[in-house]
């Protein structure tokens, strides 16, 4: 059993000091958030850099360099819905440590991001979704094969797509949350892999709470056959919870001080 | 069409040197399977070392009295005898007098003993203790001090002690330090994980998961083994990737099988053969899975095992 | 083995064409998966596709039977490459290899050591399971040494090693009935080979000079639908034999081929160089690595010891642990004198305790009750090892007949035993042991010194 890949969600322009950073070319802010995360056991980190219609085809080249340079090619995932700055970023890519992800496809207008990972020999985040919000588990399975024929006509490796269930948020959608578990199982039974971004689970909850969701929900998700996730490592809880996962599974060896790894 | 495939892992086992000069021996580095030349780097060569002991070896069979007669009741002639003759990659000093149960000698003698021994020979060196936890922290900690600078392996630190010896051996003395679990493969990560929490690095740790003779819980060492190198090198745990050491000998020359008389039980033929075999069987399975040096005793079983090595290594 | 849906989905043929019913091809894979479709339901799967879903579930590696009677031995099976994944299932058997070109005296002998090493061990009769019986030239002095060994009263199965169809063909004759091993089709003869054996069922050996070769030539005896075959991976060198030993299994079992899954046999005695040592590291090695036969040049104490131990120990299954008989036990010519120990029938546990007391050279008597097979501590924890099991074994093995002693030695790890046993045993004197074996031999002298 593989160990759980983990996908440091942090360096995201949603923040502001790394929205600031981005503008400024200023890879202070950025590098410590690297730092922070791969420190807390990110295998991968999410380098989102907003829809950047203007300028992605320069920032994403420069970002993804930068932190490579700085992080023993470290590897990343591509993350803006401008598919050319992508691309640009890919070009500059180096895979020493892993491959690139590209974050992300979908069955709807997204879907031309899997011609983009095949062409790149790239992994892909696949979204199980087209439009608004999946209804239901047929739905879902029906955009998962969807996109996995895709890829598979294109010659990709099923293991190199990420299906994404799409986490829905529990303070409104609680009687999803059972569904969405079991579309994960039904994804991975196949044989797939599965990624999520998991910190919408716990939107709007009060602050305090809001780990404890993430964790649980976490070792539900694994356990349903969940492989990978964007999350914050820094989350004690959480990480916690992933290594004891991957220690209940035996993708990692148990020794006394395992939490101290 | 037929392809063989490859299998590639992702981690490496660390380097790890013993001993100075140009005997130093380097253990480790492979980051294949054990003997999988095919799938990659195997590494250094696995090495092989003889035992000797501190005092004349009572228990050992007449064959071996016989052969180091001349030179037994002196470690510093024995090594430097063992050296010429058989050179070997390593030499084992056991420390048999240090026993409390036995002739409880002080650290500080063992020390002297083994201050003598290193300098008079080239060859790398190794100390075993006595098995006695307390008395080994003592006795490490003075050999440490006696050796700095010739870059000994102290055998061994387990759990009650590994503070006393690692750091002794290693950060005060400049040593090498084995970490010694008993055929646990939990508490053999978590020995090595409290020794680099200590501030000491794979690259001075060497692991002793423990040992055990064919027919006498062989299967328990054969799958910690297993786990350990496969942990190491396919799930890339770095705690894990640290060369692996173990010491035959002292266990397959007590069992029935090696020891009886011929008088005894003449249907098995001769004790010295009867002892070669065991030591030799027991110490390729353990090769094959996985341990990156070995202490043997009889020099029959040196020279049988590494013609071993070399025709899998080509 | 479950096939994935991703696996039936790459025999579709991936057209959609919406036939079977369902919307994609992967769709419908996915049902067939689950077992909710039968495969037929596609019109468009090739028989091939077909061909190689139903062979899907059979599993991976053959086990294939040799032998009669008693002799009759299954080897193959395995389903992992490490035996802590789950267990291995078929231990690997060990042959004397014999030829017409041998001595008589040299034949005499051997069949004499494969007489004199037969043993039990821990419940396992050990022994020699083959002999394997070489062609060189000479056909009439082959048939007469088959004869020989046939008629000389060994109990063992047989393998021919021969690539002479001819010869194959009359020694097949003489010994068919034993359903022996047929080893030797090759590139050149497997036809004929297969011809040969086809109707009796009878294993055959198969040979190739290189592991790409070897494939190439199972693949064509498949193909004339016989499927009772061993490989021999061997070669000139010890690297190149061990490479092709463990690509064999790991493309079988890893690469799910078929085509490499059968039992293996390795002629050690060649490899060694007659060499007997480097016999038992090699024959080590292939107990470890994925042999199935391993042919060595003679049997002998000497071989058998370690590789008899080695055998029963890694071929032991993880869930049944191991144990020696119940009962009453006489080390060191124990006599009226000779004081009682007493630990549980966990072989590992009694065979360190048992080394431990002759290593004392103190005549002892050691008592061991039913207490489940597990080491002192768990069978205490599980409650298979308290003061009334003890005490009841004391009773039951007849040994206050046999000493005068009334000394009764515990293991030091169930002290908290004593009280119990003294009120159970009123007469005897119950004494705490040491908590590590390997403290007995101190401990027996000094309780001896100061009786």
């Amino acid at each position: 059993m593989e160990k759980f890949l983990i996908i440091g969600e942090r360096i995201h322009c949603i923040s502001p000091t790394i929205k600031k950073a981005i503008e400024e070319r200023d890879t202070a802010p950025i590098f410590k958030r690297a730092k922070e995360q791969l420190d807390a056991g990110a295998a991968y980190l999410d380098v989102n850099i907003g829809p950047a219609s203007k300028d992605g085809e320069e920032i994403m080249p420069w970002i993804v360099k930068a932190i490579q340079n700085e992080f023993d090619n470290v590897p990343l995932a591509l993350d803006t819905t401008n598919t050319k700055a992508i691309e640009a970023g890919l070009k500059v890519y180096n895979r020493g440590n892993g491959k690139p992800i590209i974050n992300s496809a979908d069955a709807g207008d997204r879907i031309g991001n899997i011609d983009l990972a095949a062409e790149y020999d790239a992994m892909c985040i696949a979204l199980c979704a087209k439009e608004g919000i999946t209804k239901d588990n047929d739905e879902r399975i029906s955009y998962c094969t969807e996109l996995l024929e895709k890829g598979m006509e294109l010659g990709m490796e099923p293991t190199d797509l990420l299906f994404d269930p799409l986490i829905l948020v529990i303070k409104g959608m609680q009687e999803k949350q059972k569904e969405v578990l079991e579309g994960i199982r039904l994804i991975s039974e196949m044989g797939l892999k599965t990624c999520c971004g998991l910190s919408n689970v716990s939107n709007g909850a009060p602050k305090e709470v809001r780990p404890i969701i993430d964790a649980t929900f976490m070792a539900m998700a694994i356990q349903s056959g969940l492989t990978s996730a964007i999350v914050n490592p820094c989350d004690k809880r959480l990480r916690e919870t992933i290594k004891t996962c991957d220690v209940i599974n035996g993708a990692v060896l148990y020794a006394d001080s395992y939490l101290q790894l | 069409m037929f392809k063989k495939p490859i299998q590639r892992y992702s981690g490496k086992i660390c380097e790890v040197e013993v001993g100075t000069g140009e005997k130093t021996m380097k253990l480790g580095g492979e980051a294949v399977l054990p003997f999988y030349s095919f799938d990659g780097d195997t590494g250094n060569k696995p090495k092989i070392g003889m035992e000797i002991s501190d005092v004349y070896p009572e228990g050992w069979i007449d064959a071996l009295k016989e052969l180091y007669k001349d030179v037994s009741d002196d470690p510093v002639k024995w090594a430097q005898f063992v050296e010429e003759k058989y050179n070997p990659d390593f030499i084992c000093l056991k420390l048999v007098s240090a026993d409390p149960n036995g002739m409880d000698a002080s650290p500080e003698d063992c020390a002297k003993k083994v201050k003598a021994v290193v300098e008079a020979i080239k060859t790398p060196l190794i100390v075993a203790g006595t098995g006695n936890h307390e008395k080994d922290g003592k006795l490490f900690e003075k050999v440490a001090q006696a050796t700095e600078g010739h870059n000994i392996l102290l055998m061994s630190a387990v759990e009650d002690n590994y503070k006393t010896v690692a750091a002794a051996g290693v950060l005060a003395y400049n040593n090498k330090v084995a970490a010694e679990s008993s055929v646990d493969i939990n508490l053999a990560k978590q020995i090595n994980i409290l020794i680099n929490q200590l501030g000491i690095d794979n690259q001075n740790i060497v692991a002793n998961i423990g040992c055990a003779a064919g027919g006498y819980g062989y299967e328990y060492v054969i799958s910690t083994l297993d786990r350990v190198k496969l942990a190491a090198l396919t799930q890339n745990d770095k705690t894990l990737q640290v060369p692996i050491i173990s010491p035959i000998s002292f266990e397959t020359w007590h069992v029935k099988e090696s020891i009886e008389p011929e008088e005894n039980s003449p249907q098995w033929g001769n004790q010295e053969d009867r002892g070669i075999s065991m030591e030799i069987a027991a110490a390729t399975g353990i090769l094959t899975s996985g341990s990156d040096a070995i202490i043997l005793r009889h020099p029959k079983s040196v020279e049988v095992v590494r013609s071993f090595v070399n025709e899998l290594l080509g | 083995m479950a096939l994935k849906g991703l696996d039936i989905f790459k025999l579709t043929p991936k057209k959609n064409c919406k036939d079977c019913g369902f919307p994609t091809c992967l769709a419908f894979s996915m049902k067939v998966a689950s077992g909710a479709v039968e495969i037929g339901k596609c019109p468009h799967m090739s028989a091939e596709s077909i061909e190689k879903l139903s062979e899907a579930t059979a599993p991976l590696m053959k086990t294939i039977t040799v032998g009669k009677g008693d002799n009759e031995y299954k080897l193959g099976g395995e389903t992992v490459l490490f035996r802590h994944e789950k267990t291995f299932v078929n231990r690997n058997r060990f042959a004397v290899i014999f030829s017409e070109d041998m001595e008589n005296s040299e034949v005499d002998a051997k069949i004499q050591h494969i007489k004199d090493v037969k043993y039990v061990r821990i419940g396992e009769e050990m022994k020699t399971e083959f002999v394997a019986l070489k062609y060189i030239s000479d056909k009439d002095k082959y048939v007469s040494l088959i004869n020989k060994v046939k008629s000389s009263g060994l109990e063992v199965a047989y393998i021919l090693v021969c690539e002479d169809v001819p010869v194959m063909k009359e020694a097949l004759e003489l010994i068919k009935d034993e359903n022996p091993i047929a080893y030797g089709a090759n590139k050149d003869n497997f036809k004929e080979m297969v011809d040969l054996v086809k109707n009796d069922n009878i294993a055959l050996g198969v040979k190739a000079d290189s592991l790409e070769d070897l494939y190439t030539l199972t693949e064509e005896i498949q193909k004339l639908d016989y499927k009772n075959l061993i490989l021999d991976p061997g070669s000139k060198s010890v690297k190149e034999t061990f490479e092709n030993t463990v690509q064999i299994r790991r493309i079988n079992l890893q690469g799910q081929d078929r085509t490499f899954g059968y039992p293996s046999i390795l002629f050690l005695n060649e490899l060694a160089k007659g060499d007997k040592f480097q016999e038992v590291a090699l024959s080590t090695l292939f107990t470890m690595k994925y042999g199935s036969i391993l042919v060595l040049n003679d049997m002998d104490y000497c071989r058998a010891l370690p590789l008899y131990g080695i055998r029963q120990n890694i071929f032991t299954d993880p869930q049944k642990p191991m144990k020696v008989e119940v009962g009453l036990y006489s080390l060191n010519n124990a006599n009226d004198a000779s004081p009682v120990l007493c630990t549980v029938d966990f072989a590992l546990t009694y065979f360190v305790v048992s080394g431990e007391i002759e290593r004392s050279k103190v005549p002892a008597w050691v008592v061991i009750p039913d207490a489940g097979g597990y080491s002192v501590l768990t069978s205490w924890a599980a409650g298979k090892f308290t003061g009334s099991v003890i005490a009841d074994a004391v009773k039951k093995s007849g040994v206050e007949e046999k000493t005068k002693s009334r000394t009764l030695i515990i293991p030091g790890k169930v002290a908290v035993l004593k009280g119990e046993l003294e009120e159970e045993l009123p007469g005897w004197n119950i004494t705490v042991g040491t908590s590590e074996a390997m403290y007995i031999p101190k401990f027996l002298k000094e309780l001896v010194a100061n009786s």
